[in-house]
């Protein structure tokens, strides 16, 4: 009996400790509706800790074109997560028109992007740490090909 | 004795918040009310200067812009500000051709740029940039740069003021900084 409880209490202890790893970083939302009749409904809330774990799962074929793309402006996306980090929430970018409504903000920790144009709306929120790191898989993954 | 030290530590956290200098912000808008769309876009110069120096790619390497042959309607900016760090307060350069005029004054530590364009579309362009800002674009050792990242860090200490605006039929664009983050008027 007292092994069970040590073991339930191992068990507990970890995944404890392995639920506050994995919040430590926050969380990615993301949320899309579409607004057509039956239109699609997705909301996905993914541990932030598990972006770069994922970046680097993926075949670095997968990855080429992308790592290629972004390489250049690394150092400057890297540098921009560091900047928001250190700043106050600001609306960094609002378009308005008539068809669409775009804004990217800095709030809390994270970079909020929210689309509404005629088609759908989507809500995206990442932790400003979670694209520096990402950034930093990416470039490893861009100098190891 | 730790109550002491309790009311110490807060004063001197006010204190620091006090002393901290407040952020600063550049902000664009566009409007355009033929198609009524609208952009406005708000960055901490912070924000500006720590992303500029990071970027190498394209024409912006090392906080610096190549503007090699760049020319705005068909002045050469580089040259201009190269002509007017010596030049005494309130003179004026004027470049007159048919469909536009191009006036820039040096005033009260400001550099005034008016062009009017009325070859493609009546527009107005006018710029007024702290001479300290216009010094530190000029400041690079090269002909075809312009030093953003020294442009940014000397706009840091301006006041509040509205940088550029453009009116035209179809479309008005000001860029301004002040310490608001959104840009409210």
């Amino acid at each position: 009996m007292l092994l069970l409880a040590k073991i339930g209490t191992g068990l507990l202890g970890t995944a404890l400790i392995a639920g506050g790893i994995v919040s430590c970083q926050g969380f990615v939302h993301v949320r899309v509706t579409e607004k057509q009749e039956n239109g699609m409904h997705l909301r996905l809330v993914l541990p932030a800790a598990a972006i770069p774990i994922a970046l680097r799962l993926v075949p670095n074929g997968r990855l080429a074109d992308a790592t290629r793309n972004v390489r250049p402006w690394l150092p400057a996306i890297k540098a921009a997560a560091s900047g928001l980090a250190d700043s106050p929430d600001v609306p960094l970018v609002e378009v308005a028109g008539p068809a669409q409504h775009v804004s990217v903000v800095k709030s809390g920790d994270s970079i909020v992007v929210d689309v509404n144009d005629r088609k759908e709306i989507v809500h995206v929120s990442v932790p400003l740490a979670t694209v520096r790191s990402a950034a930093s898989v990416v470039a490893e993954t861009g100098s190891v090909q | 004795m730790k109550r002491l030290l309790v009311v110490l530590a807060v004063l001197s956290m006010a204190a620091a918040a006090w002393a901290a200098p407040a952020e600063r912000y550049l902000h664009v808008r566009v409007d355009d009310p033929t198609s009524g769309q609208k952009v406005r876009v708000n960055i901490p110069l912070s924000l500006a200067a720590s992303v500029i120096p990071a970027i190498d790619n394209g024409r912006l390497r090392d906080g610096k812009v190549e503007i090699g042959r760049f020319q705005a309607n068909g002045v050469n900016v580089k040259q201009i500000l190269e002509a007017l760090k010596t030049a005494p307060d309130g003179e004026f350069v004027t470049v007159q051709e048919p469909g536009q005029n191009v006036r820039v004054a040096k005033k009260n530590g400001i550099l005034i740029v008016h062009v009017t364009d009325t070859k493609h579309e009546r527009q107005n362009v006018d710029v007024t940039v702290p001479w300290a800002v216009a010094e530190a674009l000029a400041s690079t050792s090269s002909q075809d740069q312009l030093n953003l990242e020294a442009a940014i860090q000397a706009l840091e200490k301006a006041g509040d003021m509205t940088l550029v605006t453009v009116t035209g039929n179809r479309q008005t664009v000001r860029v301004w900084i002040d310490s608001n983050s959104t840009a409210a008027e």
